[in-house]
């Protein structure tokens, strides 16, 4: 071994975990021939021993306990923005979602108002007289009646369905014209189905059984555009 | 040793990603002082080695996801932290090698007076401390890392190379180069006083 390989491995042969046996060999045999790096490696010995006392002077050398309280209120300050931001974040999208909410079922009870409208519009509940000039048997014809209003050509011949309303068939045939009264454009015309005592037919000109006068029937009647009734037909 | 500080670096990590101080607490007790002792042994400035900790840590408070457990200990990943707050201290600042401001202050590390020595030998001792810290100090920072990892630290090559992230040759080398810096220091040191003493003797 040469001083400058000893210089590079020798000093720390003993140490050094990479170096062979023979190498370790090597190096003890080169520092107890050359006195040069005998006292090199006497000196670095000593600095070692120096550097071990440095060592150990600061071994137990720690962080003040300063460092850890800021730290902590590092931590703290952090994760507490954080929290906040985050529940900042939910609360932002549960309003969201609320007034999405909000807005559907308004708007779908909206739509549920414009409907019912629509179909009271259709569906408008009325007291009839079918004949106010002639209601000389007011008692009679005070009944409610349910009233399915409409062109008869656009009327739904089924039944909507809910109980005590009366619907007419939009058939005209079976119609009978009221005494006195003319053959009339039917486009405008109404069936109106109403309840009355059998006596009431004798208001509209119509002949009527005395012993069954008291007898309630159903009655459809075809009202024309002025309000009085135009025909009748004694519904089914 | 309670149950919680045998938890494993990863487990605690987790912990204090959501937000549980008293897992970060149990990791800075775990890490600081080997951090805190290496940037000590680096800049030789207490402050320096507290503000490098402090700063250490801080990074994970912001950011405990910069870990990756696939890229090895958390340890050897806050040891590389410190080691780059460590080489920018250095590129801020001249090295700190007075000795008269630590032993003034107190605040640098110093020999603990033991029992058997008399006051002449612990200020003896005190005073290599002194010389073999100064010269250390005064070592090129690539120089005094390889003498701080495998001197101080006494971590054998490879870990020091680990460390550094240098090939083990790399940290052999530099080790051989610090080493003959530094005794070329220590003699320098050793001998201002002499030299002082003869200039006064010829004045």
């Amino acid at each position: 071994m040469k001083c400058e390989e000893f210089e590079a491995i020798g000093l720390d042969a003993e140490r050094d975990a990479s170096l062979s046996e023979a190498e370790r060999a090597a190096a003890r045999d080169h520092a107890s021939k050359c006195s040069r790096c005998a006292a090199l490696q006497d000196s670095w010995q000593a600095a070692r021993v120096e550097l071990r006392a440095l060592a150990e002077a600061t071994r137990s050398a720690e962080a003040p306990p300063r460092v850890e309280m800021r730290l902590r209120q590092e931590f703290r300050a952090q994760y507490r923005t954080s929290k906040a931001r985050r529940a900042g974040l939910i609360a932002a999208w549960t309003l969201a979602a609320a007034a999405v909410l909000v807005g559907v079922v308004s708007w779908r009870n909206w739509r549920k108002s414009q409907q019912e409208e629509a179909a009271m519009h259709l569906n408008a509940p009325q007291s009839v007289s079918p004949h106010p000039a002639r209601d000389d048997d007011g008692a009679a014809k005070k009944e409610s009646l349910a009233l399915e209003a409409t062109n008869p050509r656009e009327l739904n011949p089924v039944a909507n369905g809910e109980s005590g309303t009366l619907v007419a068939g939009n058939d005209l045939n079976d119609f009978t014209l009221l005494p006195g009264v003319l053959p009339l454009d039917t486009d405008d015309a109404a069936i109106l189905r109403v309840r009355m005592q059998r006596g009431a037919l004798g208001a509209l000109g119509l002949p009527v059984n005395e012993e069954r006068a008291g007898e309630w029937i159903q009655v459809d009647l075809l009202v024309g555009n002025d309000g009085l009734p135009q025909a009748v037909r004694l519904s089914r | 040793m309670r149950i919680a500080e045998l938890e494993r670096d990863d487990v605690l990590l987790r912990r204090v990603a959501k937000g549980d101080e008293e897992a970060f607490a149990l990791l800075y007790r775990r890490h600081q002082a080997a951090l805190y002792r290496f940037a000590l042994r680096m800049t030789g400035n207490a402050w320096a080695a507290e503000e490098i900790v402090q700063d250490v840590f801080m990074m994970l408070v912001r950011d405990p996801k910069k870990y990756d457990i696939a890229r090895g200990t958390l340890g050897a990943f806050l040891y590389g932290v410190a080691r780059n707050r460590v080489m920018k201290h250095l590129e801020r600042l001249p090295p700190e090698v007075s000795l008269e401001e630590k032993k003034e202050d107190g605040s640098g590390p110093g020999i603990v007076l033991q029992d058997g020595f008399t006051p002449g030998e612990w200020a003896e001792k005190r005073e290599q401390a002194e010389l073999i810290r100064a010269a250390v100090l005064g070592l090129p920072e690539e120089f005094r890392e390889a003498v701080v990892l495998c001197e101080l630290e006494e971590l054998s090559y490879e870990e020091a190379a680990h460390m550094a992230g240098c090939p083990v040759g790399t940290i052999r080398s530099r080790l051989h180069r610090g080493r003959a810096l530094l005794l070329a220091k220590l003699e320098m040191l050793r001998d201002l006083p002499r030299r002082a003493s003869v200039m006064r003797g010829t004045k």
